[in-house]
């Protein structure tokens, strides 16, 4: 019976499974990063640094908008400069830090990106307990420079960059603590075991400090900015991201199409074209499903074959609809466009046959793709699910039929590891709208179901929690070239952070700098935006050839890391052909995908995720395991633990889902 | 290839004069030649000369060579193969024990000298100068935005063309973008068809993609043919066939080459032969996990206890420098052939000699279960 979701503020916490990964990936940091060390990197680095000229520009702490020295006050938002607020009032040594942090932040905006995280990353860690008299000596040389702040922001900078080379290694030694500290802290909210990996930390940190390019670890002391956190106008109604998934033509376009209109989302006069041509093409039952899919070949086939995002608002959020392709050949085009869901319609077709060939495929060979689907969808962090039970007219609303899809199809979630009181099920019927915005009007349905309808399931989701407070990381799913402007807008969701119109963002892989213009909602512009948002950002001051689908937009302080080879977790799948070291396969990260090999399996797991079997011969289904994955090109990537959106990774091979998993380890850039 | 002349003792030592007539040939001329053997070609060299005046001028001067090859250097891109070592024939031009690093050019023969002229290398001359036909079919590999141009010969797979672009999702009323974009794609992969594929040579054009684009690419140019008056694709439009891909990614060119009607066009090479085998390999682990195995160490244990039915092995392994490590391939396929098992001998530049390297490039179906494999670490 449909039950609403009940979820506590520990809520991710029961999903084991997955939550596993963050625990054990400290274990991983002390056996792995010794392997590989740049000490020459490290070197040409710190020279960098020393060379490098000092701008006249200082960033305004809000808005990071670069200004001219002379200026007082941010010109995009009128803030203070923050060394000349502090110097006025004769600041604690504390603020003193702060302001050298912002300082040393205006000299790094203007150099490359490497340079710029080991400067940042000295600014961070000023009240770093380990290191004690590092600190102490920076505080002196941080009274010193208050003294002049006011006066020259270029004296000041110049000062301290030689002192870098020699505090890099220590600064980011402690810089690894913490973020071990609130990795393990978000996850388990127990900080005993922390304190004890703290010592053994310390004692692989000669090591650690070496990995420039490979992790830089959301530094602990990100402060995110008060306009980022503001309340969100009680009138504004937060955004849900809902997949659309399920089984090639069991009406996941048709349904979303129907719910547009039913909402007043489609104008009479769109309705009526679409219902015309559809008429003379002889697809009259497509005339809903075309509002979705709207190029000529889709129209044609009557297959959605790439995502269609569409915009529609309940009485509680406003619903970003990701109506994916149930075609196993798109499902690629599924996975790059669905993972931004933070719940899902899960479309079944009722009808005899349809059913089991969405659970079995055809003829029963091979795995159909609401199975495949349901398992991708919770590999992606989704854990709320509504099975609509569609074409629920072609069996005469039958709940012996309803019953059995509910017991077959609800024993496999529960082997995905969906939790049953997340899951809500609801027999309807988009050709005869039946149960979508309205309780059923027909007396099959009513005769024994007195369940929600679909709109009110969808407003019983529990948004999930949001990473405001982190630092800003976007994947960008989509590049827009406006061909008349010439302007740049990348279309994505925010997955944690916040932006405003004068941010300054860097744009990975490729490493450029830009500023947001403009963000724009469902095409309507908006000043701010913050995690879980879907929108698209105009950009200034990149060149359209760096911006591509599947790089990341993120905070200039806080890069992810581009690597193509990496450790992963994964859980291999219902499979035939058993994966090998040596297996190509396809690799998907949020919305990249590249081809990629096993170079290593390195241990079966079993299911507490004990490692019990190394360097095995190969990898059946249904098997734990770390493998490790070297990829034909790079892609941006993180830490599961530091980064979910950026951590989850599905391997694909002969057009079937092969595993999902994690990345647990982050090994490099190596040329294969 | 043409074996012009031919003067030499099995398991002895010998000389062959091989004159290469196709792309083909020069990758059998890799395998063939090995470090230590002599080479000997009609080759160029700059030499200075000093002149009477004292003045000092280059000059460009052909002559022929024979060196000791000390690498050998095949170029998959342009077909070049280059042979480096040191200078043992007498010469005006060239002292003895002088470097000169010779290239081998189609039509141009040259002669081989080993001191061991093993099977194997037999085997590959006899290959090399079978003369029936070589099934040259192209493959265009395509997915939205990405397209990759195969040639298939007889033992080499050439990517001719890569072709990369970005396709927009669809928004809305941004619906012409992606629609001029894919427009654009199919253009330029069209014209690396024009560009790379000889229907003179090419037996067919296979078409592959996953979903449509395959069907819709295939409209395109016909289209474009009869509005542009392409001769050549009008004329051929029956060559041109249409197979399911799972992706445009290189690996997906053996699920191609695996379909029963790609496969019947290719059936008697060696690539289909190959695609084959690999794919027994795969079904043998699949359904007998015991009866499969692969890695040198696997490998060599099963053939200790006689169990191998089927050997799998890559070229690549048999061009390894360490002599030791070549030898002790070619018994590990004599003694496998000696006890009544088929070898199958991969080429590394085709798609499933590729992914047998990635596995090791050495891999075997048994006659009976190995169970106890699994506890030995490879």
């Amino acid at each position: 019976m449909p039950r609403k979701v009940v979820s506590g503020p520990d809520y991710d916490d029961e999903y084991d499974e997955y939550d596993d990964y963050d625990e054990d990936y400290d274990e991983y940091d002390e056996t792995g990063y010794g392997n590989t060390q740049h000490p020459a990197k490290e070197e040409k680095e710190s020279l960098k640094n020393s060379s490098n000229t000092v701008p006249v520009h200082w960033t305004c702490s809000m808005c990071t908008f670069s200004n001219h020295e002379s200026m007082m006050y941010c010109e995009m938002c009128g803030v203070f400069r923050e060394s000349f607020v502090k110097s006025a009032k004769d600041g604690s040594i504390k603020d003193a830090v702060s302001a050298v942090s912002s300082e040393l932040k205006t000299s790094a905006t203007s150099k490359n990106g490497s340079a710029k995280t080991s400067v940042k990353t000295l600014a961070l860690d000023f009240d770093g307990g380990a290191e004690r008299k590092h600190a102490s000596t920076s505080r002196d040389k941080a009274d010193s420079i208050q003294l002049a702040s006011s006066g020259s922001t270029s004296v000041t900078a110049k000062k301290k960059t030689p002192v870098l080379s020699e505090e890099i290694p220590v600064e980011r030694t402690n810089f690894q603590l913490k973020a071990d500290e609130s990795g393990g802290a978000s996850s388990t909210s127990t900080n005993d075991d922390v304190t004890q990996k703290l010592s053994s930390d310390i004692s692989q940190l000669c090591l650690e400090k070496n990995n420039v390019n490979v992790t830089k670890p959301c530094p602990p002391e990100y402060k995110p900015e008060a306009w980022m956190l503001a309340d969100q106008e009680p009138e504004v109604l937060s955004q849900l991201n809902l997949a659309i998934v399920g089984h090639v033509d069991s009406g996941k376009s048709t349904l979303s199409g129907r719910l547009l209109h039913l909402l007043g989302r489609i104008s009479r006069k769109d309705m009526h074209k679409n219902e015309k041509e559809s008429k003379e093409k002889g697809k009259g039952s497509f005339a809903f499903a075309w509002a979705m899919d709207e190029s000529t070949e889709e129209r044609e086939r009557g297959v959605t074959m790439t995502v269609a995002v569409a915009y529609l608002e309940t009485k509680k959020y406003r619903v970003v609809l990701l109506d994916s392709p149930g075609h196993k050949d798109f499902v690629p085009n599924m996975i790059s466009g669905a993972t931004q869901a933070d719940a899902a319609i899960l479309v079944v077709d009722a009808s005899t046959g349809s059913f089991e060939a969405g659970m079995d495929g055809e003829g029963g060979k091979s795995v159909g793709q609401t199975k495949e689907h349901a398992q991708l969808i919770r590999s992606f962090g989704v854990e709320q699910l509504l099975v609509a039970v569609n074409k629920m007219d072609a069996v005469g609303y039958s709940k012996e039929r309803f019953e059995f899809i509910k017991l077959q199809l609800g024993n496999f979630l529960r082997s995905c590891n969906f939790k049953d009181s997340a899951i809500t099920w609801i027999p309807l019927s988009a050709v005869e709208n039946q149960n979508l915005i309205k309780p059923p009007s027909d007396a099959r349905l009513t005769s024994w179901y007195q369940g929600l309808c679909l709109l009110d399931a969808v407003d019983s989701l529990k948004l999930p929690s949001r990473d405001v407070s982190k630092p800003l990381i976007l994947p960008i799913c989509d590049v827009i070239k406006s061909q008349s402007t010439g302007q740049l807008a990348a279309f994505g969701k925010l997955e944690t952070g916040a932006i405003r119109n004068g941010s300054k963002v860097l744009v990975l892989p490729c490493g450029q700098e830009a500023t947001v213009k403009s963000i724009e909602r469902d095409s309507n512009p908006c000043n701010i935006a913050r995690a879980g948002d879907n929108v698209a950002v105009n950009l200034q001051g990149i060149d359209g050839s760096q911006l591509i689908p599947g790089g990341v937009l993120c905070h200039p302080g806080f890069p992810v890391a581009v690597a193509n080879q990496m450790e992963l977790k994964i859980l291999v799948l219902d499979i035939t052909i058993p994966i090998l070291v040596g297996s190509q396969v396809e690799f998907h990260i949020h919305h990249v995908k590249e081809p990629a090999r096993i170079v290593k399996i390195i241990t079966l797991l079993d299911k507490t995720g004990k490692p019990t079997k190394s360097a095995p011969r190969f990898l059946k289904s249904k098997q734990n395991a770390v493998v490790q994955v070297a990829l034909d090109g790079e892609v941006c990537v993180q830490e599961f633990s530091k980064s979910r959106a950026l951590g989850r990774a599905y391997l694909r091979s002969s057009g079937r889902t092969i595993a999902v998993g994690v990345v647990s380890r982050i090994i490099g850039q190596d040329q294969n | 290839m043409k074996l012009v002349h031919r003067n030499l003792v099995r398991n002895g030592p010998g000389t062959v004069k091989l004159l290469p007539e196709e792309e083909d040939d020069l990758w059998h001329a890799y395998n063939l030649i090995a470090v230590g053997d002599n080479l000997q070609a009609v080759t160029v060299r700059k030499v200075l000369r000093e002149g009477a005046s004292g003045g000092r001028d280059a000059e460009r001067v052909k002559l022929k060579l024979e060196i000791v090859v000390e690498s050998v250097d095949y170029d998959k891109e342009g077909s070049v193969l280059r042979a480096r070592g040191k200078n043992i024939s007498e010469n005006e031009h060239v002292k003895i024990g002088q470097f000169h690093t010779l290239e081998l050019e189609l039509k141009r023969p040259f002669v081989l000298r080993k001191e061991i002229w093993d099977w194997l290398a037999l085997e590959t001359i006899q290959q090399a100068c079978d003369p029936t036909a070589s099934a040259d079919l192209a493959v265009i590999l395509m997915q939205e935005g990405l397209a990759h141009l195969f040639l298939i010969g007889k033992s080499i797979t050439a990517t001719r063309a890569r072709i990369e672009t970005s396709i927009p999702r669809k928004h809305g009323p941004a619906i012409a973008g992606y629609e001029s974009a894919l427009k654009k794609f199919f253009e330029h992969v069209l014209q690396a068809l024009l560009k790379h594929i000889d229907f003179e040579v090419v037996q067919c054009v296979v078409i592959a993609s996953p979903g449509f684009t395959k069907d819709q690419f295939r409209d395109y140019i016909f289209l474009e043919a009869a509005r542009r008056d392409l001769r050549v694709i009008i004329e051929n439009k029956a060559r041109i066939v249409l197979a399911h891909a799972t992706s445009g990614y290189k690996h997906s060119l053996k699920e191609v080459l695996d379909t029963p009607g790609v496969m019947s066009l290719i059936k008697d090479t060696k690539a289909a032969q190959e695609v084959r085998a690999l794919q027994e390999f795969f079904n043998m682990l699949t359904n007998d996990s015991a009866r499969a195995c692969y890695g040198p160490k696997h490998v060599e244990i099963a053939q200790d206890r006689l169990a191998i039915q089927t050997l799998l092995i890559t070229d690549t392994l048999f061009r390894n420098a360490d002599i030791a490590a070549r030898q002790k391939y070619v018994n590990l396929v004599e003694s496998v052939k000696k006890y009544g098992g088929t070898v199958h001998i991969f080429s590394s530049m085709h798609v499933s000699g590729d992914q047998l390297a990635q596995l090791t490039g050495i891999a075997a179906i048994l006659r009976f279960p190995l169970p106890d494999l699994e506890d030995i670490e490879m």
